[in-house]
């Protein structure tokens, strides 16, 4: 071996040690951190109705179903499922081997117990318990197989076990540590574990090597709480956050983001809809005539394009395209402000009549696209003001109460993508959000879906109601607005979720 | 001295007394915690929202919530915030030593820069540098503090990237936060050491002093600052105070984990336990540092002990 052999052997010593050492990088290596904009307090999964417990717990808990960013239902810990005894008892085969986080078995007693407590005293002081209302019992059939015994068929509940009150539980844990315990230290299935949290402040989760899916790309999964969206884009922008996630990014950002060369918007269709819903109980609005006026009358895709920059979509009822029981032939009313100004002489509203539009004062987007609205509703010759609510306010002692004004903000986005709970709640007779209306078709159209387990004609029947309540124009349907996520360059793999119900095992980091 | 003492100690523990009733109270018109929790389930009945209340202590007549309340308060168990369980005085645990370390190094920033400037104002009075400092002064005063932060993190985070934006996390966070707050606390206090300063050196014994061939140093700062000092411990001490209250913003926009972003997460929230604990700790270190300044006028000028 001369001197220049040496060398190489040398060089080419050094180049397979590197290689080596970059694959042993590559499997579980590096850290993401993602800015989230509220702690939700508690990682209990009956606690919660919040998106943004669910952009992290969905890392640490799975379900016996799993629906990931495509929004196809997949096994999660079960592997398979029947539906019997028309609907009302469904069979799931559970899947074996599989370990919490603090090497408790998964089994048919952990589903069990998680149902017990969810359907129990634990369960009634949360919110997550009424989404699950349809669940009687479970009953265990074997190690690995365990029958739900439904009050009344629910089409919707497979979708229901892939989120929030139906994360599996680990029984011993939970009944040796107690329930504070868990709360601030939660266990779970999924593919990465708790490392520390810090209330108000952040939680970090690191990989959980023997999950069943396989080992998660990322070692490190960091979790900040920020409220305030210009700190979470500042802190994207100067590199110490990777992930901003919604919703946090207002519509008014996005340019300054696109011209940093180090991050990304990555946006998608999200569940969220948004529309002007009428006070169809009195004043000039009870007038079908006077609410297609206005419908009519306001430019919705002018606003789109201008003031959303394009990031939501048109349309025709209230639910966006994910829906199911959205009906891709349904038009939105055309921008025909002639029309709706026949249709205002029509109904005998005098010009210049003044109406009111209730908004949540913190939106700012939306306070623009309301400024909007009421500018074309001055056109057709209505006199509208705005007036802004402390959202909570509005939401729970103005809209129930009946106290709105002629026209009111309602934005929506359920995460089971499904219309049966946006239309329930929003036009059956006596729900909390339909505090004007009892229509007793209506109401017959609603229930009757419910009884259904056929998917074709049940989203059938979900689309008759939206065309029903698009006829009746019970609402301004104005826009679906996208799931808006920043990105750092460094992250690749990240595919982003229109519900923020985000698993990030599958995300690498440079 | 010890009357005057005894006295003021009890008005402070009056004081807050009054403030924990007020707020109890008040707090409890805002609307109801139970709707706020049950917001994203779907169909909600009166009986859920019933057995909700019940979990939280809501079904409870006012004044038993405000006696348990007292009573945790001798206990220091402040309960457990209704959004998540978590137990009060974890979180006040974690965000008090936050807000008091901030609140200190913002003094510091403004004392350290203002005591100087002021006291180099007053000398050169009407000369170019007292000019320019009161320039400047004035140009910090009109600065609104969110603004400045916005510029600082613009300037330090994104283009030089020296300085994390937000959190607290080492000295490098602390710097940002406390020089907003301290430059704007700065510009009032410069002028306010400027005028006792100036009122100071046309007393006689500041003559005497010069006369005496002191070294213009200790002329001013050993006799002349300790004779004007009532004043501005007076108004240090006020600001010390306010700027507990007054640090939300700065909080909120730094994402300072202290008690100000506590607050205003929990007024959203409608968390009772939570904000019922902020506000009466938070008037608690007000009227005590109140107290504090009174005690320590007693120690620079012996009159008052006498009084």
């Amino acid at each position: 071996m001369n001197k220049k052999q040496r060398m190489r052997a040398a060089l080419t010593a050094l180049a397979l040690a590197g290689g080596l050492m970059a694959t042993a990088s590559a499997q579980a290596a590096g850290t993401l951190t993602v800015a989230s904009p509220q702690d939700p307090g508690s990682w209990d999964p009956v606690d919660t109705f919040l998106v943004n417990w669910a952009s992290v717990a969905t890392n640490i808990y799975d379900g016996l179903t799993y629906r990931g960013p495509n929004t196809e239902l997949v096994p999660g810990l079960a592997t398979s499922w029947e539906e019997l005894d028309n609907g009302t008892r469904i069979r799931f085969k559970l899947r074996e081997g599989v370990q919490f986080h603090n090497g408790e078995p998964f089994n048919a007693d952990a589903v069990k117990f998680t149902f017990d407590r969810l359907m129990g005293e634990e369960g009634k002081k949360g919110p997550q318990r009424s989404n699950y209302a349809a669940i009687d019992h479970v009953e265990v059939i074997d190690n690995y197989s365990v029958d739900f015994h439904l009050k009344a068929s629910d089409p919707v509940l497979l979708i229901k076990l892939a989120g929030y009150g139906a994360m599996i539980v680990p029984p011993t844990y939970i009944t040796e540590k107690g329930e504070d315990y868990f709360n601030a230290h939660p266990v779970g299935t999924g593919p990465f574990k708790l490392a520390s949290y810090e209330p108000k402040i952040g939680i970090k989760l690191e990989a959980f090597a023997d999950h069943w899916g396989g080992a998660p790309q990322l070692s490190n999964l960091n979790y900040r709480f920020i409220s305030e969206p210009s700190t979470a884009v500042a802190e994207l922008q100067s590199g110490r956050v990777d992930l901003v996630i919604p919703p946090t990014i207002p519509i008014g950002m996005i340019p300054t983001i696109e011209q940093d060369p180090n991050i990304d918007i990555v946006t998608t269709a999200s569940p969220t809809v948004y529309a002007l819903r009428f006070n169809t109980g009195n004043g000039i609005t009870a007038d079908e005539r006077v609410r297609k006026a206005m419908i009519y009358g306001v430019d919705r895709q002018a606003i789109i394009d201008s003031i959303l920059g394009g990031q939501a979509a048109p349309i025709a009822s209230f639910q966006g395209e994910l829906s199911f029981g959205h009906d891709p032939k349904m038009q939105p009313l055309p921008y025909d402000p002639n029309k709706a100004k026949q249709l205002l002489k029509e109904a005998g509203v005098a010009p210049g009549t003044k109406i009111q539009i209730d908004i949540r004062g913190n939106d700012a987007t939306f306070n623009e696209v309301s400024q909007a609205v009421a500018s074309y509703l001055q056109i057709i010759g209505l006199n509208a003001t705005l007036k802004p609510y402390e959202t909570n306010v509005m939401l729970n002692d103005i809209i129930p109460a009946g106290k709105t004004g002629e026209l009111f903000q309602q934005n929506w986005g359920g995460w089971t993508l499904d219309y049966d709970n946006t239309a329930y709640f929003m036009y059956h007779t006596g729900e909390k959000w339909n505090p004007y209306d009892s229509d007793a078709e209506l109401d017959l159209l609603l229930e009757s879906q419910r009884a259904i387990t056929d998917r074709a004609k049940r989203e059938e029947i979900l689309q008759s109601i939206a065309q029903y309540t698009a006829n009746q124009a019970l609402e301004m349907p104005l826009y679906n607005l996208n799931a808006i996520y920043g990105v750092s360059n460094r992250v690749h793999n990240f595919t982003p979720a229109p519900d923020s119900r985000l698993r990030l095992s599958d995300v690498t980091v440079d | 001295m010890a009357r005057f003492l005894i006295n003021r100690f009890l008005q402070t523990i009056f004081v807050i007394f009054v403030v924990t009733l007020v707020v109890s109270f008040a707090i409890r018109l805002t609307g109801d915690p139970a709707l706020m929790l049950a917001q994203g389930a779907g169909s909600v009945s009166e009986d859920d929202l019933a057995r909700i209340r019940e979990g939280l202590g809501l079904n409870q007549p006012f004044l038993i919530q405000y006696a348990d309340f007292l009573r945790g308060f001798f206990t220091l168990d402040f309960g457990r915030s209704f959004l998540g369980g978590t137990p009060v005085s974890q979180l006040i645990g974690a965000a008090l030593p936050a807000t008091v370390m901030l609140a200190f190094a913002v003094m510091f920033v403004s004392i350290a820069v203002s005591i100087p400037l002021g006291i180099k104002a007053a000398v050169s009075r009407g000369k170019w540098a007292d000019q320019a400092i009161r320039i400047v002064s004035l140009i910090g005063l009109s600065f609104p503090n969110f603004w400045l932060a916005i510029m600082l993190v613009l300037l330090f985070s994104i283009t030089l990237q020296w300085l994390p934006p937000s959190g607290m996390d080492g000295f490098a966070s602390f710097l940002m936060p406390a020089f907003t707050m301290g430059i704007i606390l700065t510009a009032t206090n410069v002028r306010l050491v400027r005028t006792a300063m100036l009122e100071t050196l046309q007393s006689q014994y500041i003559m005497v002093a010069r006369a005496k061939g002191l070294s213009e140093n200790v002329v001013l700062y050993k006799h002349a600052l300790r004779n004007c000092a009532i004043p501005l411990v007076t108004y240090f001490g006020l600001q010390f105070g306010g700027l507990l209250g007054g640090i939300v913003v700065i909080e909120r926009v730094f994402n300072w984990p202290g008690l100000g972003t506590l607050a205003f997460d929990a007024v959203g929230a409608r968390d009772y336990p939570v904000l019922q604990a902020v506000i009466t700790i938070l008037s608690m270190l007000i009227v005590g540092v109140n107290l504090l300044v009174d005690i320590v006028y007693g120690l620079i000028d012996p009159r008052i002990r006498t009084e």
